[in-house]
């Protein structure tokens, strides 16, 4: 496909969304009468200005409140495709322009309307160096934004250099906030309370939970769903007790055995999906050994990755690659380090440690409590590289503890190895490859690479979609797969739970729903 | 005067056990893996960005300089202010080192009031039905020692205090909130919020109680002075309730207060498990997150609250029994 007949893709799918704005509405969805309770794995940050965390949870909550230019459902058959919202069309003028023409009739919950100058505004205010989120291509700097009138935007990257296109993917991923509300600066009111243009608002948090009621001027109409009550409640069994009884709608987050337990109950309904997610092994390649990339191979050859998904079960989806099958640009990796013990003694012998003779002690540091199973299969792991002569300690922590050992630091950052997932609810490839893999970042590997930096620089800078995700499956990911600064060890499934009567509701793979149909 | 005295004593007592629990709290909180400035600043933030806000927040003094600032604020009733906890009392993480948005933090002492009242209600709950049942079985087998009362209290008593309360938790949720439908079961909507949780602590509680009870009574019931009752025409009912109960009450108050008091600790699983906004979640959640100033400020209150009803119960027994001195 070329540009021009993406960008016709494109425009003709922005004609029938707008035919039917509610394509990701399921029609068996209603719930009418009572607030629907969901129950949250994970805590908010407590500051609600959207540019100041990257917690999924709170994310979650956006997803209800705020409104988005499009939205992108991310699904296996079709892990490019855009919905609108509040834009109708976005079209790319050239490498470096990207014209967005905004929907009429949309009023943010405190009234203002909703205008090019809140794009303009949110883009301008996210995209600065200081705002903690960091999910824009590049600094306010490298942006110019326009607004030639209330319902158009143009932005343009000359500056920056990369390519407009980039922001495609990033519209379903960025909330747009009011202009009036970024007006008061960080500290002002939007660490507050949220106010977007979604089918719900927020109404206030209430202890550990965010009350939010539907909204009466929400551009599809009201929603059925009066409100939503978003609680944190730590424990799954917790939730899943709390799910049964009645008292919750919905809960995330179900352990494998859960999903058993609750799948012949013909109260509740349970969704699984691919996800986002990856969950990863990473390398800390700044320090020995595994500044070695023949080290770092070796590990991976090591590693039979059909046994941690076996002992995963339905929360786990195998996949090849860095990124998850619903992102931008996944295939299944050719090169991508398969189980291959022989090839794991090769690359020891060749890296001057053969069976492992003479490496130093090594630690794999992972948590429990949080994502699944990451105990049983990081001993697992643990197994099969001393198997071949790693000789690695598997470190066990609470969140909190390993929490603060996950980063890279100067010197290569606690521990040889890390486990951690990397969710982004968006199909944009660079915030997992980018974040990860560029050395201007750093974050857990602390890869400094000069060959990977220019195949990322050049994937990014790629003029169209098409030739980008070229570059991505020709060039960039199976340079990753050869230099192995982590081992992606499966997609993460996101499973759900709720009650009958919401079976239906979208879930989307980075966990947030849609639950905006309307009365 | 008596009473002066003893109270003056033991509240001296009790001021020098809770500046030690406080310590002992405080050295350990600094000494276990976790750096509270790492969780607060994010972990992207540099080493040193951390050993700055560590320094500018007094964390790498000497444990003792740091505990004599904590106490200064402390004797004037400042217990300072939560690291993570937005005003709104919300759970939170996820904090980012360059993040200067944040809102104001929450009081500690705001928090634990908040907390507190729950968690009382819920061992007061707890401990009326510990009593109620404990009573029941506990009085009827110290009458009878070897009889069939006796054997089901002990049989009783085995299984309660085999069961973890994690487990029961769940399962009673199971069987009442699930199944049958008759108790809410997780979070707080108003006191029906309390009953299911309180029925757990009880079953922890009962098995000491009932040993105890059915013990006191048991040796009771073989002093001369019952024997005399009987002699003097005395019915049994009022040689039970006005004279054997009466003795046997002095042991059972020494161990409802350390029971009480014991609760404060047990809620913690439960409240966990089910969600009950009480103290225990929130000392969960606070150790979790490395909130030293609010795991402080627990570990100082609920020390307190132990001190006081120890106090309480020495007093309530020498009324009880003006033999005893303590």
């Amino acid at each position: 496909m070329d540009r021009r007949h993406f960008l016709q893709g494109l425009g003709a799918f922005a004609a029938w969304a707008q035919i039917n704005p509610d394509v990701l509405v399921s029609p068996a969805f209603a719930q009418a009468g009572k607030p629907m309770v969901f129950l949250s794995a994970e805590n908010i940050t407590g500051n609600w200005d959207p540019t100041a965390h990257t917690t999924l949870s709170q994310k979650n909550i956006e997803g209800f409140v705020m409104g988005f230019l499009t939205r992108t459902p991310m699904r296996l058959d079709d892990p490019g495709q855009v919905v609108y919202e509040l834009a109708t069309e976005i079209t790319l003028l050239d490498p470096h322009r990207l014209k967005i023409t905004l929907r009429d009739g949309v009023t943010f919950h405190d009234g203002k309307p909703f205008k090019a100058e809140d794009v303009k505004a949110t883009f301008e205010y996210g995209a600065r160096s200081d705002r903690p989120a960091q999910w824009y291509p590049g600094p306010t700097e490298t942006l110019t934004v326009t607004t030639p009138d209330d319902r158009t935007v143009i932005v343009d990257t000359s500056k920056g250099g990369y390519p407009a296109h980039l922001f495609i993917f990033l519209a379903s991923f960025l909330p747009i906030m009011s202009a009036k509300d970024i007006a008061e600066g960080p500290g002002g009111v939007l660490t507050r309370r949220l106010n977007g243009t979604g089918p719900f608002r927020f109404a206030e948090q209430r202890g550990n939970t965010a009350v939010l009621k539907a909204n009466d001027t929400y551009f599809k109409g009201k929603p059925a769903i009066p409100g939503i009550d978003f609680t944190f409640t730590a424990d799954s069994t917790t939730r899943m007790l709390s799910l049964m009884n009645g008292q919750a709608s919905i809960v995330e987050r179900l352990e494998p055995e859960q999903v058993e337990t609750v799948q012949g109950n013909p109260k509740i309904a349970i969704s699984r999906i691919v996800s986002v997610e990856n969950k990863y092994l990473w390398f800390r390649c700044s320090k020995p050994p595994f500044n070695d990339v023949r080290m770092r191979l070796a590990a991976c050859h090591a590693i039979d990755r059909s046994v941690i998904l076996d002992v995963l079960g339905s929360a786990g989806h195998a996949s090849a690659n860095f990124v998850s099958p619903v992102k931008f640009g996944y295939i299944d990796l050719p090169n991508y380090p398969a189980y291959d013990p022989a090839k794991t003694q090769d690359l020891l012998a060749q890296a001057g440690f053969p069976k492992g003779k003479g490496l130093p002690p090594l630690e794999y540091i992972t948590s429990v409590g949080f994502y699944p199973k990451t105990k049983e299969y990081g001993e697992i792991i643990t197994a099969m590289l001393n198997e071949q002569g790693f000789p690695v300690s598997l470190t066990v922590l609470e969140p909190a503890a390993w929490n603060e050992r996950l980063y890279h630091r100067p010197g290569g950052g606690p521990g040889h190895m890390i486990d951690c997932g990397w969710s982004t609810g968006s199909p944009e490839p660079d915030l997992v490859l980018r974040t990860h893999f560029h050395s201007s970042s750093h974050r857990i590997t602390g890869l400094e690479d000069a060959e990977v930096d220019a195949s990322l620089d050049g994937e990014r800078n790629a003029p169209t979609l098409e030739q980008r995700k070229t570059i991505l499956q020709t060039q960039t990911m199976p340079l990753l797969a050869a230099k192995a600064p982590a081992l992606s060890l499966f997609t993460s499934a996101m499973i759900h739970a709720m009650q009958a009567e919401l079976r239906g509701l979208y879930i989307y793979p980075d966990g947030s729903i849609d639950a905006s149909r309307g009365a | 005067m008596f009473v002066l005295s003893f109270l003056a004593r033991r509240l001296a007592q009790g001021a020098v056990i809770i500046s030690l629990v406080s310590l002992l709290i405080f050295t350990l909180l600094r000494v276990v893996p976790g750096d509270p400035v790492r969780l607060m600043v994010g972990g992207m933030a540099p080493d040193s960005l951390v050993e700055k806000i560590a320094a500018e927040m007094g964390l790498r003094d000497p444990i003792l300089v740091q505990f004599g600032r904590y106490a200064g604020h402390v004797v004037r009733g400042d217990l300072g202010h939560s690291f993570v906890r937005p005003a709104n009392g919300a759970a939170t993480g996820g904090a980012n080192f360059d993040d200067t948005t944040r809102g104001e933090r929450a009081a500690v002492a705001d928090l634990i009031r908040d907390a507190l009242p729950m968690t009382l209600q819920l061992a007061a709950l707890a401990l009326v039905f510990a009593l109620a049942f404990s009573a029941l079985v506990g009085i009827a087998a110290g009458l009878r020692p070897g009889g069939a009362a006796d054997k089901i209290a002990f049989a009783v008593s085995s299984i309660f205090i085999s069961l973890p309360n994690f487990w029961l938790a769940i399962v009673l949720a199971l069987l009442f909130s699930v199944k049958l439908g008759w108790l809410p079961a997780i979070g707080y909507g108003g006191f029906s919020y309390t009953i299911l949780p309180a029925l757990v602590l009880a079953v922890e509680l009962s098995p000491v109680l009932i040993r105890t009870l059915s013990g006191a009574v048991a040796a009771q019931m073989s002093e001369s002075y019952v024997t005399v009752g009987r002699i003097r025409g005395l019915s049994e009912t009022r040689i039970v309730v006005a004279h054997v109960l009466r003795n046997a009450a002095v042991p059972m108050l020494n161990l409802l207060g350390v029971q009480f008091s014991g609760l404060l600790g047990g809620v913690i699983i439960v409240e966990y498990i089910l969600d009950y906004p009480g103290l225990g979640l929130l000392t969960i959640n606070a150790v979790l997150q490395r909130d030293f100033p609010l795991i402080q400020g627990i570990a100082i209150v609920t020390s307190a609250i132990f001190v006081v009803i120890n106090i309480v119960v020495d007093l309530a027994a020498t009324i009880i029994d003006p033999r005893l001195e303590y």
